[in-house]
């Protein structure tokens, strides 16, 4: 019996120590695979970390990562949202066609669209209790509609006459354009909600465990919306920021951005099924999505090749971070 | 002899043997040491109280979970099975008491399913054949009247229960030449007088072609007409076998009973004297076919059990006072107040928490932290203006930690990984963190080991001690008895019975399982 009892300790000791190794791997693949992708990249083309590529890059980032940071909170629930490309686009739109009439004014406008939109992805989720996955994908179509209605369906340039009133987004400020560090500021915003507000340690319980959740009297229906609110606002953010930094409003801006977005947060290791994740993580994702994306470019990879990559990189990511361990997981 | 047929011929010859039988869940051993017989064409009942082992002794013999340790042989030959299929295979079948149909394939298709390539065609099923083939397996256990073509979910719950008693018969005799073991857990709760009386006359036909039959269920009186031979069982322990011409209602309480309470285990004489303000009260409380008419005051510092078998409506009485369903009728008043809950969100806001029955499933959060899980209910309290302050969030959760004694390595370690009882200490630290004035506590000890059950015991005096009232579902009988300063106990919806259970004037558990079955 004795002889028992420590062969189990020391099995024990043994599935502990592997436990810690798993865990320690797991917690860390998320910069690992950061650092391959930026290490490839570099052995490919020196000139992949010049200053200049960087600060291009960053500028790219910028949007992507308001975007991604939103998205994740509704990941966290264990929603999801496909809608955030397509409220970008329309943001876009409306931004590009009306801040020559309305100037800076526009940005609380947009700033509420996209609160709006998130709120009523929320609502229906919650209150109406259809699933997150065809209330965003038709709310995407829904927007991305609008957005094409309000441009007639092609890209506008803002008058010359107003460009004056835009150029400061792309203006260098501290070495790098003044877009980005708005992106990191919201960042760091989002990061204090997540780890500090009520709100946000309620949205990683209704992802940990909805019913638990519940019963603790959480009230999962806010938390919900507000995760949706938060991504709503994110896209309408990125939206923005393409009309400033491309100076038109460009009807399908957003198109691939919300395959990016969540790429991006599944390469952050944030599981998909929730409970799980950071938007600091999510920062790491973004930034190595971009680095994929402008490393293709400079390789000279051929542009309608790219999604391919998005795609395949979103499988694998997400693959990588489930949690295969848990008996009798349903993966809908 | 009961069933008619010759006891010489198949009583001597023994168709399952286990030896030992035990089952241990994370360190809390739900079955001690079972030894048990059947011989062929023996029905033998399986009773005892809830939590007392039948179900865990069901799931090893039928392949759902293999033993922690001992031996089975079945036929004579030893038996280990890893799956129910497996056991299929050895003539083990079980008619589970949750309905394991798959209610949108048709009744041909849930008896076959699994088994239908006897049917098919290069991978095409023929489906009249089938049907057909459905049709006389029913008719051998007399069911005439479901077509066999219709959806599981068009058809009464009632004739679920007999289609799937009609599947696994016809699945273990395929297996075996009539040297089958049936199970069958609680299949009568849902059945009409005339409906049981069919399945016994089948039953009894199956064990006179030389099956065995192990019979599980709440009823005694079902068992003593059934059976030829009773395990009792009472945590996890075999207290007695008895052969059924010699048992009767009284003697089977007793050994399901066991030894009388030791008061002190459930510190009664630190049980609190209820004040007289009410702070919770329920008129006609009813949910439509669940329970009806459920009316208690619950005073401060009150424990008011509340006692009857599963699916006696004391669980939907629970989840209705946490919020978690809602009630169809009756009122609940909460310090006078009348209110209506429409989640737990609202039960919280009015001063009521609960610690839910299924620990995992809806109780911890078990990829977050201990202090996430700990502070979950409190967040408002430790925030300002939305923002919750870590320093007091840490010093709420490491305050718990050490005044429940949880065994953890710090607040930050993910709560799954906490044996049973730290886990429910964790939740118990959640549920008295929020300060709420009411906590329903259905199932508090489920799966805890017994070291932390005297914990939580002297816990719920102490809460009681300051004036939290608690509505309890005890995890057994004796623990309701010990623990409550008032029972109330429910059978098919209503209550049945109240008893006042001050110190030194408990009831005894005979009286309660009398009102209770």
């Amino acid at each position: 019996m004795a002889a028992q009892t420590q062969t189990q300790t020391q099995t024990n000791m043994g599935s502990k120590m592997k436990l810690f190794v798993k865990d320690a791997v797991s917690r860390y693949t998320y910069i690992l695979c950061a650092v391959s992708v930026v290490g490839a990249f570099y052995v490919l083309n020196p000139r992949f970390l010049s200053m200049y590529s960087v600060q291009n890059m960053l500028v790219e980032a910028a949007p992507l990562l308001l975007m991604a940071a939103g998205i994740s909170f509704v990941l966290f629930t264990g929603c999801i949202d496909l809608s955030t490309g397509a409220v970008a686009s329309c943001v876009c739109v409306l931004t590009g066609t009306y801040v020559a009439r309305v100037g800076h004014g526009i940005i609380p406008l947009m700033i509420l669209l996209g609160v709006a939109a998130g709120f009523a992805n929320g609502c229906i989720v919650t209150k109406l209790k259809v699933p997150s996955f065809i209330v965003t994908l038709c709310a995407q179509s829904v927007w991305k509609c609008v957005a094409l209605v309000q441009s007639g369906g092609g890209s506008k340039n803002i008058p010359i006459a107003s460009r004056s009133l835009v150029l400061w987004a792309s203006k260098p400020f501290l070495h790098f354009p003044a877009i980005c560090w708005i992106a990191l500021a919201v960042l760091m915003i989002f990061f204090f909600i997540q780890q500090k507000s009520v709100v946000g340690k309620n949205i990683f319980a209704v992802g940990a465990n909805e019913r638990a959740a519940r019963m603790a009297g959480v009230d999962t229906a806010k938390a919900k919306i507000y995760a949706f609110v938060y991504s709503g606002l994110g896209s309408a953010l990125a939206g923005m920021i393409y009309a400033y930094k491309l100076k038109s409003s460009v009807p399908n801006i957003g198109d691939p951005l919300n395959l990016m977005a969540i790429s991006a947060v599944a390469l952050g290791g944030t599981l998909m099924s929730g409970g799980k994740g950071s938007v600091f993580r999510t920062l790491v994702g973004v930034l190595t999505v971009t680095a994929i994306s402008s490393g293709m470019n400079m390789a000279g990879v051929d542009a309608f090749w790219k999604d391919i990559v998005y795609g395949v990189v979103l499988i694998g990511a997400i693959a990588v971070n489930s949690e295969k361990g848990v008996r009798d997981l349903v993966v809908r | 002899m009961k069933n008619g047929l010759n006891e010489r011929e198949f009583l001597p010859r023994l168709l399952f043997k286990g030896r030992n039988l035990s089952k241990t869940y994370g360190g809390n051993t739900v079955l001690r040491n079972i030894d048990i017989d059947i011989y062929r064409g023996e029905i033998a009942g399986l009773v005892g109280e809830n939590g007392a082992g039948k179900s865990t002794l069901l799931k090893i013999i039928s392949g759902v979970e293999p033993p922690s340790t001992g031996e089975m042989e079945m036929n004579g030959s030893p038996y280990k099975c890893s799956s129910i299929l497996d056991a299929h295979r050895r003539g083990v079948g079980m008619v589970f008491q949750e309905q394991s149909l798959t209610a949108n394939l048709t009744v041909a298709q849930n008896i076959y399913r699994g088994r239908e390539s006897r049917f098919s065609v290069l991978g095409l099923v023929r489906w009249g054949k089938m049907n057909a083939a459905a049709q006389k397996v029913m008719a051998a256990v007399d069911i005439r009247d479901i077509p066999p073509d219709r959806k599981v979910w068009n058809i009464p719950f009632a004739a679920r229960q007999r289609v799937e008693i009609a599947k696994v018969l016809d699945i273990v005799s395929n297996a075996t030449e009539d040297r089958s073991l049936i199970l069958l857990d609680e299949p009568t709760t849902v059945l009409s007088r005339e409906e049981m009386e069919s399945l016994f006359r089948e039953v009894r036909k199956m064990a006179g072609r030389g099956n065995g039959v192990i019979f599980v269920s709440h009823r005694l009186s079902e068992v003593l007409e059934l059976t030829d031979r009773i395990y009792v069982f009472k945590d996890g322990e075999k207290t007695a076998v008895l052969k059924t011409s010699e048992a009767s209602e009284d003697i089977l309480y007793e050994k399901m009973v066991g030894r009388e309470t030791t008061g002190e285990y459930y510190l009664s004489a630190r049980q609190a004297l209820p004040s007289d303000d009410v702070v919770l009260e329920t008129e006609a409380l009813s949910q439509w076919g669940v329970f009806i008419h459920v009316s208690f005051k619950l005073r401060r510092g009150e424990v008011l059990g509340i006692c009857g078998v599963e699916g006696s409506g004391k669980e939907a009485v629970c989840s209705v006072l946490c919020g978690d369903e809602s009630a169809t009728g009756g009122t609940i008043r909460v310090n006078g107040e009348k209110r209506t809950f429409v989640s737990p969100k609202d039960a919280l806001d009015a001063g009521i928490l609960s610690v839910p029955r299924n620990r995992r499933e809806d109780g911890i959060l078990g990829m977050l932290s201990i202090r996430e899980n700990i502070t979950l209910s409190s967040l408002k309290k430790l925030a300002s203006h939305g923002v919750v302050s870590l320093k007091k969030q840490n010093e709420e959760a490491l305050s718990w930690v050490t005044r429940l004694g949880i065994k953890c390595s710090g607040i930050f370690q993910r709560i799954s990984n906490l044996s049973g009882g730290n886990a429910q200490k964790a939740i118990f630290a959640r549920v008295l963190g929020s300060d709420c004035p009411i906590l329903v506590l259905d199932h508090p000890t489920r799966g805890v080991d017994v070291g932390s059950k005297g914990e939580i015991y002297s816990l719920i005096r102490e809460i009681t001690k300051r004036g939290v009232s608690v509505v309890l579902l005890g995890d057994t009988l004796d623990e309701c008895i010990g623990l409550a300063s008032r029972i109330l106990v429910m059978k098919d919806g209503i209550v049945t019975g109240e008893f006042d259970c001050s110190h030194g004037r408990k009831p005894s558990q005979v009286e309660v399982v009398q009102k209770m079955m």
